[in-house]
């Protein structure tokens, strides 16, 4: 279980002014909960997560991972990232083993264990292969992978497949869905799409910026699985209303922080 | 039968040996102007190699090769040892920077000879003061690169490390020097060249040794043959440094992708 207990973060901001990251963050996240948080740009999403992550500090509350406060980055928490971070010297097997080996697992143990990972997101023929010479769709099932190999038991994505294609990424979170659905882990994911929030999560945290803070919690009351047929998810009634009612609030976000037109 | 001769007129234009070619025609050139000029400074082509294959029969050249190779040798390392680590700690710490950025870049850019009179008197005309020229010629470009190579590894590729718990030795050792790798070894290719130039210098400068002392009697007795044959030995010797250096480059770093090659 994930709690997140008044987090705030600020910090000075070029024009030396101060600017609340965030501000009066609750939230908690149940076990093998897959939640999803979605906001405008700015909101501080991507802040709160690298906060979970034990990655950057905060100024005020707490953050408790199954009850002990987070003090850095944990063996039970691994993080998959939207630019991917893979080491480009480095082959697909190095990757997927590279936190295996910064926890000091064995080789042998740790190339069993990547080449286990490989094969689950499909990436077999590819383990001697550099990043550079695969798709961002395969890169990321790599990222992926490499997240997966140190066997946690929270799974911190941020905007995971906001850097590539649309089909790649329908694929990439058919196959996420699926993974999930097998190895039962929580999952925090931060996203900017209303489809990917609602499509994944069992409830979307909406973000409001400036300061960032939580505007509000939606649940997503569709069945599981989903992986099996997200089409017929996708034309379900349930599922275009949620759509359109985050959309709405992300509308108003957005028309707040228009400049103020002239006649209105 | 139209496609192979198709194919023989296109290859020989893509394999033209654009390297051989220049050096054939810098050749001709040299060989034309020492004939014409007729100064004793500068003499064609051929009665320089004809000096030198008389300095390779009368063995007088191997004994200073071996010198200076050996200076160069002990210098580059000294330099890279040096670079790669006072680097490193630049690279990584801002206060090391600080401390240190004004005196490597003031030696940077200061002329290396200059020093020269203050390691003769500090080292004595042994083989000590020379490498120390050595050092100075080759370890700051070294240094200011590995720095500035350190300084630009990817910040998310060190997050990512971090995020899997990986000590700071560990980030050094498996993202930081592997990602600075290219620049790094960019360096080390300037710092070999600058290592040779040293090494001439030094030996004619100070203690009157190696290729350099060979270059100094030469000069002394107007021996321009001499003086250009030595400075083909040199070129050689340069050459095949940075060729090997390159070598181990490649080793290095096969893995950055040949578009974003900076040759």
């Amino acid at each position: 279980m994930i709690e997140v207990r008044g987090l705030g973060k600020s910090y000075i901001g070029q024009d030396g002014g101060v600017v609340q990251a965030l501000q009066d963050v609750d939230l908690t996240v149940a076990d093998n909960e897959f939640l999803t948080v979605l906001g405008p740009s700015g909101c501080g999403k991507t802040t709160l997560l690298k906060a979970i992550a034990g990655l950057i500090p905060w100024n005020e509350g707490d953050i408790f991972i199954d009850g002990s406060p987070v003090r850095g980055p944990g063996p039970e928490r691994s993080m998959v990232f939207q630019n991917f971070a893979l080491l480009p010297w480095a082959t697909v097997l190095e990757n997927v083993a590279f936190g295996l080996q910064m926890r000091g697992v064995g080789k042998t143990e740790r190339i069993e264990r990547a080449r286990a990972l490989i094969e689950t997101v499909g990436l077999g023929e590819f383990e001697t292969k550099r990043p550079g010479e695969l798709s961002g769709g395969m890169q990321q099932r790599v990222g992926i992978a490499r997240a997966l190999a140190v066997q946690p038991s929270v799974l911190l994505m941020d905007e995971p497949f906001g850097a590539v294609d649309e089909q790649t990424r329908r694929l990439l979170q058919e196959e996420l869905l699926s993974i999930w659905e097998e190895h039962r882990l929580t999952v925090v994911f931060i996203t900017h799409s209303m489809e990917e929030a609602v499509l994944l999560g069992d409830r979307v945290v909406l973000m409001s910026a400036r300061p960032g803070r939580i505007s509000e919690i939606v649940p997503v009351p569709l069945t599981r699985p989903r992986s099996s047929d997200v089409g017929a998810l996708e034309r379900s009634g349930k599922y275009v209303e949620i759509t359109a009612y985050l959309w709405d609030r992300l509308r108003d976000m957005h028309e707040e922080r228009r400049p103020a037109k002239a006649g209105r | 039968m139209s496609a192979p001769a198709a194919a023989r007129r296109r290859l020989p234009r893509r394999r033209v040996p654009a390297g051989p070619i220049s050096l054939l025609a810098g050749a001709i050139v040299w060989e034309l102007i020492g004939h014409l000029a007729g100064a004793s400074f500068f003499p064609p082509l051929s009665t320089v190699i004809g000096r030198l294959a008389g300095m390779v029969t009368s063995g007088e050249i191997f004994a200073s090769l071996a010198d200076s190779l050996l200076n160069l040798v002990l210098g580059f390392a000294v330099s890279l040892a040096g670079g790669l680590l006072v680097g490193v700690a630049m690279g990584r710490f801002r206060k090391v920077e600080a401390a240190l950025g004004v005196y490597v870049y003031a030696l940077l850019t200061a002329p290396s000879l200059v020093f020269a009179p203050i390691f003769f008197s500090l080292l004595g005309e042994g083989r000590g003061s020379i490498v120390a020229v050595v050092v100075m010629y080759a370890m700051f470009v070294m240094i200011i690169n590995t720095a500035s190579a350190i300084q630009s590894v990817p910040g998310h590729l060190v997050e990512m490390a971090r995020s899997y718990g990986a000590s700071e030795t560990q980030i050094l050792l498996r993202v930081m020097l592997p990602a600075a790798a290219p620049m790094i070894m960019a360096g080390v290719r300037l710092g070999v060249g600058r290592a040779v130039t040293g090494m001439i210098n030094g030996e004619m400068f100070i203690a009157v040794v190696g290729l350099g002392r060979i270059v100094t009697q030469a000069g002394g007795r107007f021996d321009g043959a001499g003086v250009l044959a030595i400075l083909l030995v040199i070129i050689a010797v340069a050459l095949g440094a940075v060729a090997l250096v390159q070598a181990v480059d490649r080793k290095i770093t096969g893995w950055v992708p040949q578009t974003s090659r900076g040759h």
